[in-house]
């Protein structure tokens, strides 16, 4: 209550101020001195107070203890990648954007774990610095097929457009000084990316790189620039297995097979040069492959011209054979001309790969599929079904009766061996 | 890229994907025993029941709900419903073919020449994608079809969806 508009019962007076004795409010007439009114002790009032108690103690929302935690991984990944500090401020703008994005609010800790290395790789990729999915699941120690779901389901909640990396800008990374290696297998790491670029470049353009894993192509390439930089006995007799154990990485399977792919595009190419004479073979062709990779535009260029001359003979040859075989059948048989083409077309049409120079090895060397039936022409869905069709998926009481009895003895047959 | 070609694309649907519901509850256990042809997986409570002709595969629930895979054509996969749904009615159960429904078509087609993802997947963001880590093909969505193709470098599509 007010000290305004209120007299003092005892002097009538309008002087009444308030007046704090020990904390406790009391209205007191200045006049005579007489307490008007006094308030309890307690200045709550009775049954509670109107406002509740936590929005008396509310604070602005902080993020939780997990998204901290997932911020400082965010940035402890950012440090031992060594990206510049634009990258990192954007992983940990993408962090708390996903984490706080409904699809990602109620999922496993594992998850939020890999969404720290997604955020780095988004950033990485948005902002032209080369990185690897492979390279993000070795630091979160998760397979690189979950890695790439979560990064996938991101990218699409946060609508992301995030351009695709390179494999010759990812290669440089990979590629570094030959500590603690005997010196004729070291070797300079800038001589030995230039090499290695080149080699990549010559792979995408020979329709090795696309559609492939690109860690086992950079070993590869990594590989043969390794030995044609110095092509002497020991380096070329040094396998495969040998240098991922001086590199300390661990082999990969498909890169043997890269191996022998860019071998077998490098030996296309090196049977142009026109001062090498004598035949190139996978195991010569390694001294060739600096020349190789100095003129490689201009011999890829004859390679397609000799490629086509040959291909415009082979024609020729096969039209003239055929101008003369309809020649000799034309004395009055039968002779089904279009039938003799018919059957080539499809198979033709099936091995385009083998009139190119350059194409997919899958296309160059395709699995024999096997000829399927198709006996579904005439199925409408509606016909008849006849029951001894049907009997035949029944089995008869019989063979019910021996199979229930031989499933009876096994679990007593393994008991008895056990 | 030989484009003044004009040999003719073979689409081939290679899967149809049905479901249908027998409209009362099955006894796996039956089933499992006097049916042949038939796996039994009680972990996941399902029997795995396959036909001849045509070739198809179908997963049976409890609950009469049916799953048939491997189909070629829709036809096939309604003929193959009812084929089973008829094995189950000799085998004892009440069984009422009802709600039979295609979920899914796969199809596959040959381009007679490759495709440089990289370059396609820049030329058709986003609705094209491309991870040469995950998957070897380029996923390609068309969000009003529901379709779903899948582009290999060799030229092979693969088109999923309804």
């Amino acid at each position: 209550m007010s000290a305004a508009g209120m007299t003092c019962p005892g002097c009538g007076s309008t002087n009444i101020v308030d007046d704090d004795l020990y904390s406790q409010a009391q209205l007191v007439c200045v006049d005579c001195g007489s307490v008007v009114s006094e308030g309890v002790l307690a200045n709550d009032p009775v049954g509670g107070s109107d406002v509740s108690f936590s929005r008396t103690t509310a604070v602005a929302k902080k993020p939780c203890a997990n998204q901290i935690k997932g911020l400082q991984r965010v940035k402890a990944i950012c440090r031992i990648l060594m990206v510049n500090s634009e990258i990192e401020a954007l992983s940990q703008t993408y962090y708390k954007m996903a984490y706080e994005h409904k699809a990602f609010l109620k999922v496993s800790l594992q998850k939020k774990d890999i969404l720290t290395g997604c955020c780095v790789l988004v950033s990485c990729r948005l902002l032209n610095w080369p990185i690897t999915i492979g390279t993000i699941s070795c630091l979160l120690d998760a397979d690189p097929m979950v890695v790439g779901a979560v990064y996938q389901e991101m990218v699409k909640n946060l609508s992301i457009e995030a351009p695709i990396v390179n494999v010759t800008d990812v290669i440089e990374a990979h590629c570094h000084d030959s500590v603690d290696v005997p010196e004729e297998l070291a070797e300079n790491s800038r001589d030995l990316t230039k090499r290695a670029v080149a080699l990549v470049e010559l792979a995408a353009d020979s329709w090795i790189v696309t559609g492939r894993k690109p860690i086992p192509i950079m070993m590869a390439a990594t590989y043969l620039a390794w030995q044609s930089l110095k092509p002497n006995k020991h380096r070329l007799k040094f396998s495969l297995d040998k240098f991922c154990q001086i590199a300390k990485v661990k082999k990969l399977k498909p890169a043997m097979k890269r191996v022998a792919e860019i071998k077998e595009v490098l030996c296309k190419l090196g049977k142009e040069i026109p001062w090498v004479g004598g035949a190139m073979t996978p195991n010569n062709v390694i001294q060739q492959v600096e020349c190789i990779l100095q003129h490689r535009y201009a011999l890829l260029r004859r390679a397609m011209r000799t490629h086509e001359d040959a291909l415009l003979e082979e024609s020729q040859a096969s039209f003239t054979s055929v101008v003369k075989q309809n020649g000799s059948n034309a004395n009055g048989k039968e002779q089904p001309g279009d039938g003799d083409n018919n059957p080539h077309a499809l198979p033709e049409h099936r091995n385009w790969g083998k009139r190119v120079l350059f194409a997919p090895p899958c296309v160059i060397h395709p699995k024999k599929r096997r000829v399927e039936q198709c006996e579904h022409k005439d199925v409408t869905g509606d016909e008849e079904i006849s029951d001894s069709e049907i009997d035949s998926y029944i089995r008869t009481p019989r063979e019910a009766r021996d199979f229930a009895l031989m499933q009876q003895m096994l679990p007593l047959s393994d008991s008895g061996k056990s | 890229m030989d484009s003044s070609s004009d040999e003719a694309l073979d689409i081939i649907v290679t899967n149809v994907v049905a479901t249908f519901r027998t409209r009362c509850h099955l006894n796996l256990r039956t089933i499992a025993l006097e049916g042949s042809n038939v796996i039994y997986k009680p972990e996941v409570g399902k029997v795995l029941m396959k036909l001849r002709k045509p070739m198809i595969t179908a997963s049976i629930w409890s609950s009469g709900k049916i799953i048939c895979t491997g189909a070629t054509s829709e036809d096939e996969a309604k003929l193959g419903a009812r084929r089973l749904a008829r094995c189950l009615q000799k085998l004892g159960f009440k069984v009422r073919f009802s709600a039979f429904r295609v979920v899914n078509v796969l199809a596959v087609c040959s381009m007679p020449f490759a495709i440089h993802l990289i370059d396609f997947t820049k030329n058709n963001r986003p609705i094209a994608s491309y991870e040469p880590e995950l998957h070897p093909a380029a996923t390609y969505r068309i969000k009003n079809l529901k379709a779903t193709i899948q582009v290999f470098s060799t030229g092979s599509l693969t088109v999923t969806g309804i």
